[in-house]
């Protein structure tokens, strides 16, 4: 937890884990180190989520039906918990993710005014 | 609710796993599997941070934390059971001390009266006569409705043995102003309520029930009071009694003795009245200012002097009694103050002493209002249970206050516990618990988490802070207390005073009895004077018996004062020459209540009907009206009456008697023979006996005596004359007694606080003192040293309290008999007595710290 650690990494906006968590689900269900795992990768590091955050967030989306759990196996033989999209999650996601471009687009506007394709600016 | 207890049950193993899964990852990437756990923990991030947050995903709202901290708080405070104890108890005590009074004053001052309408009730406070009443009810424009009453005994027959009964005598009007509804029958109407009207009884349900059998056939049934036969119209409801005028049977006063009811200057009806709808006070006093000006101009001999004053009922009933009971409130809320201080006290000690565990929680990711919310529910808790254990308290004290309870709060009987003591005593306890968990909360909330770990706990910025507090604390309880014993000791000053006045008489080994004669057999007055010479013979005959009788004993609440006329002096208009006391005796009245003779003689049996009439007069009479002549063979004769002047001589000069009570000043009295009496609507009188053994086989032996003479005699109100000073006495010993408990509780509960205050510093300089001790310190030192702070503390407290006394004990002067509200003794006596209670508290802790062993002081770190 290094200070130079956390300049490298960008925090996560609040709401924007369930939304990734719900992107990654949409490849089929699995397990919360294979999810952290999943983010991880898939930013090429750069959105390092504090893996303990990822709890929260998942009872989270459990408690309001978009996620559903179930017991299964992971690659090593464990008996864990895994993690799957419901169909309300799915809408969700979709809805989610219209808002987050939306989002995503109006900031850039505003951040670099004669650069549309601002999102890329995040990108090392 | 189900699904969230599997997700939460599962949580640990989740985390477990996951940790191990990036455990495993590391291991694969090339760390050492030491490293490899490391650095996945640190990428998981605060363990218990993350299972806090995932239970709140669950938790709804403030409810759920709230109970968990409720069952933590249950789980946390049996394990000192100590610390649970003395704060339960404390608050306790306060708690349960402010209920019992509050109930004591919701029931008299705050509950309405049992009456229809109560705010409308109003009394004249002047007694008047019936025609007054009866022409105030034709004249008035402010009153609906309004009546009189006048309670005396009068002889039942029917019973088992003649009884005597308390008879209201009223006037239509009466009852309907009370606004009561019979159970059985009628109430009297006005067209019976008239000279030689029928004799009709309404009666009270108590008579109803013992004498009557509870009859539901009891209306129009004959009874036999005093020789007459009335017949019964009604039957009250058990809840239904007259303010103050507590009667078995009701009766028509003009039906029952049309020459009393007739007699214009005969007041002695205590009259009830309803003001119209609309009417003020005001507007009703204006009224009936006019109505007397007229009576007034009217009947110049009887009412020149009239003037009644309204008052409205309850405040007429609760006057006397209110200023007391307020100062009880007063001072049982500064005795709760003191308990609460103690309860803050030991709530901040404890935190203090649980700082160590809160940095702890802290470190491990408990948020601060977290932790202040745990150390408020903790001591809300500890309040409730102080409530709940006080309301038991408070059940047990006000049966105490009912037990000791004096005539004045006669309304008593209506004190219990009711949805407004226990939501009093909710609030009460719920406001304790937040305000006084408050500091204690503070110092939670203030620790630096770094800082307190750095320095282990040991005496941090917070707990000299805590300490500060806590001395502030200590100080005002000192204060506070020391109000109390002020206020405790200057009553118990005036009451000692009360007590040490001289009455005029000596009351030991006098008993004293009421006795009446029907009026049948004994309407004329050699009637009775041949059957009270009788009676006095036979008891007089018996062996160490001395018996006398007199109108009306001291203390014993009757007074029948007359206008006189002094021989010789110039003419005072008629209706204004002066009043004094009378009383009529037979016997050596003087002799049995040993009122000693100032000057001149004694009655003797000589002083008889036929002979010529003469009076002995009170010295006060003498400082009156007679201060610069020799008062023995003075002629005075009662004023208004008829026919040849009746002139009585002044034969001598008793001593002056407290006769209305010990607080009361003595009136001028002339006494006079029964014998030469023309009352004769004056049947009653007390037996005063003076023996030398005053058992009840004695009142038995006066009893067959007085039985032997007329067996249809009744007796009651047997009192010892001891007894009848000591009810008089009432009011007062009630207040001192309470207040007296109460600055009691109060001295104890400071004690308590500044021993705690003083062993806990004692306890945190264990170390410091230990190094003194080290470096050469003697004994006297530490002691000096510790002393010190206690000494600091007391001058502090006892200073202040001392200004707080001198501004408050002014609210209580009027409860206060010849002692200033400033007795600079008291003050200086309980400043003593408080210094060395303190003194004491703090020595104890002090002998401890002499004894500190160095060696063990300095290993303790």
């Amino acid at each position: 937890m290094s200070t130079k650690e956390q300049r490298k990494r960008i925090g996560l906006l609040q709401g924007t884990l369930d939304l990734l968590i719900l992107r990654t689900l949409l490849l089929g269900p699995t397990h919360g180190h294979a999810i952290a795992k999943a983010i991880e990768f898939n930013s090429d590091d750069v959105l390092q989520v504090e893996q303990g955050s990822l709890y929260p967030a998942l009872h989270r989306l459990i408690k309001r039906r978009w996620i559903s759990v179930e017991e299964g196996t992971s690659e090593n033989n464990r008996r864990a918990k895994f993690y799957g999209l419901t169909a309300k999650g799915r809408r969700q996601l979709v809805v989610e993710t219209s808002k987050w471009d939306k989002l995503a687009v109006a900031i850039a506007r505003i951040l670099r005014p004669a650069e549309p394709g601002a999102q890329q600016e995040s990108k090392p | 609710m189900n699904r969230r207890k599997g997700m939460l049950n599962d949580l640990e193993q989740d985390i477990r796993d996951h940790i191990e899964l990036e455990t495993q990852d590391n291991i694969a990437r090339g760390m050492s599997p030491e490293e490899a756990h490391y650095a996945a923990l640190r990428k998981f991030g605060n363990v218990a941070r993350v299972q806090e947050e995932t239970r709140a995903v669950w938790s709804s709202g403030w409810v759920e934390p709230f109970l968990q901290d409720i069952r933590l708080g249950l789980r946390m405070l049996p394990k000192s059971p100590g610390f649970t104890a003395v704060a339960i108890l404390t608050l306790a005590l306060g708690i349960g001390a402010n209920t019992a009074i509050f109930s004591v004053i919701n029931g008299v001052l705050l509950s309405p009266l049992p009456y229809k309408n109560p705010k409308q009730l109003v009394v004249i406070k002047e007694h008047d006569s019936l025609p007054n009443v009866l022409d105030i009810q034709r004249q008035t424009r402010a009153f609906s409705q309004g009546g009189g009453i006048n309670v005396d005994k009068m002889d039942y027959i029917g019973a088992t043995e003649p009884v005597q009964v308390r008879v209201g005598s009223i006037n239509a009007g009466f009852l309907e102003t009370l606004g009561v509804q019979p159970i059985l029958g009628r109430i009297i109407s006005s067209g019976e309520d008239v000279q030689g009207g029928p004799r009709l009884a309404m009666v009270s349900n108590h008579f109803w029930q013992n004498y009557l059998g509870s009859d539901p056939h009891a209306v129009d049934k004959t009874i036999q009071l005093g020789g007459n036969p009335y017949t019964v119209i009604g039957v009250m409801p058990a809840s239904f009694a007259p303010p103050v005028e507590h009667a078995d049977v009701f009766v028509s006063l003009i039906a029952r003795d049309a020459r009393a009811g007739a007699e214009r200057d005969l007041h002695f009806l205590h009259t009830y009245w309803r003001l119209k709808e609309g009417v003020t006070l005001a507007q009703a006093q204006a009224d009936m200012a006019a109505i007397d000006r007229r009576l007034a101009e009217q009947y110049p001999a009887e009412e020149k002097e009239r003037k009644s004053q309204l008052v409205p009922l309850h405040e007429w009933l609760v006057g006397d009694v209110r200023s007391a009971l307020l100062v009880l409130f007063g001072a049982v809320g500064l005795v709760l103050l003191i308990a609460c201080a103690n309860f803050a006290s030991l709530l901040m000690m404890r935190a203090v002493a649980q700082r160590q565990e809160l940095v702890i929680r802290a470190a491990l990711g408990a948020g601060r209002g977290r932790l202040v919310r745990k150390t408020l529910t903790e001591s809300l808790l500890l309040s409730v249970f102080g409530g709940a254990a006080g309301l038991l308290f408070a059940k047990w004290g006000t049966s105490l206050l009912l037990a000791l309870r004096p005539e004045e709060l006669a309304r008593l009987s209506g004190i219990h516990m009711d949805t407004r003591v226990l939501l009093f005593v909710l609030v009460i306890s719920v406001l304790t618990g937040i305000v006084f968990g408050m500091a204690p909360a503070w110092i939670a909330a203030r620790s630096d988490v770094a800082e307190a770990l750095k320095k282990s706990g040991r005496s941090t910025t917070a707990s000299t802070m805590g300490h500060n507090i806590r001395k502030i604390l200590v100080t005002s309880e000192l204060a506070v207390a020391l109000v109390l014993l002020v206020g405790a000791g200057l009553l118990i000053k005036g009451f000692s005073r009360l007590r040490s006045m001289n009455p005029g008489f000596n009351s030991a080994n006098v008993m004293t009895m009421y006795l009446q004669l029907p009026t049948t057999r004994y309407g004329e007055i050699p009637k009775q004077t041949q059957f009270r010479r009788e009676l006095l013979t036979r008891l007089n005959s018996l062996p160490g018996v001395r018996a006398a009788m007199v109108t009306d004993i001291p203390l014993g609440g009757n007074y029948v004062g007359h206008r006189f006329v002094i021989d010789g002096r110039p003419p005072v208009a008629v209706g204004g020459e002066p009043k004094v006391q009378t009383l009529s005796v037979m016997g050596d009245y003087f002799h049995v209540m040993q009122i000693p003779l100032r000057v001149g003689r004694d009655f003797t049996p000589l002083d008889r009907e036929e002979q010529p009439l003469v009076a002995v007069v009170n010295e006060e009479m003498v400082r009156e009206f007679l201060p610069h002549e020799n008062p023995i063979g003075v002629r005075i004769r009662w004023a208004g009456d008829t026919g040849p002047p009746q002139w009585m001589t002044v034969i001598g000069v008793v001593a002056d008697v407290k006769h209305l009570g010990l607080n009361q000043p003595t009136d001028p009295a002339v006494y006079t023979p029964f014998s030469q009496s023309d009352e004769a609507w004056r049947r009653l009188m007390i037996l005063a006996i003076r023996a030398r053994d005053t058992s009840p086989g004695l009142v038995e032996e006066v009893k067959r005596q007085i039985w032997s003479v007329d067996s249809q005699i009744p007796v009651s109100d047997v009192h010892a004359m001891d007894e009848l000073i000591a009810v008089s006495l009432e009011q007062q010993r009630f207040n001192m007694l309470l207040l007296g408990l109460f600055a009691a509780l109060a001295l104890i509960l400071a004690a308590v606080g500044i021993y705690g205050a003083m062993a806990y510093a004692v306890n945190q300089r264990t170390h410091e003192i230990g190094i003194r001790t080290a470096l050469g310190a003697q004994r006297r030192d530490v002691l000096r040293l510790v002393m010190r702070d206690g000494t600091k503390i007391a001058i502090f407290g006892i200073a202040s309290g001392i200004a707080g006394a001198l501004a408050l004990t002014r609210l209580m002067a009027s409860l206060l008999f010849e002692v200033k509200p400033t007795d600079p003794a008291t003050f200086a006596g309980v400043a003593i007595l408080l210094a060395l209670v303190a003194l004491a508290a703090c020595y104890i802790p002090a002998r401890r710290a002499m004894r500190v062993d160095p060696m063990v002081a300095l290993r303790y770190e």
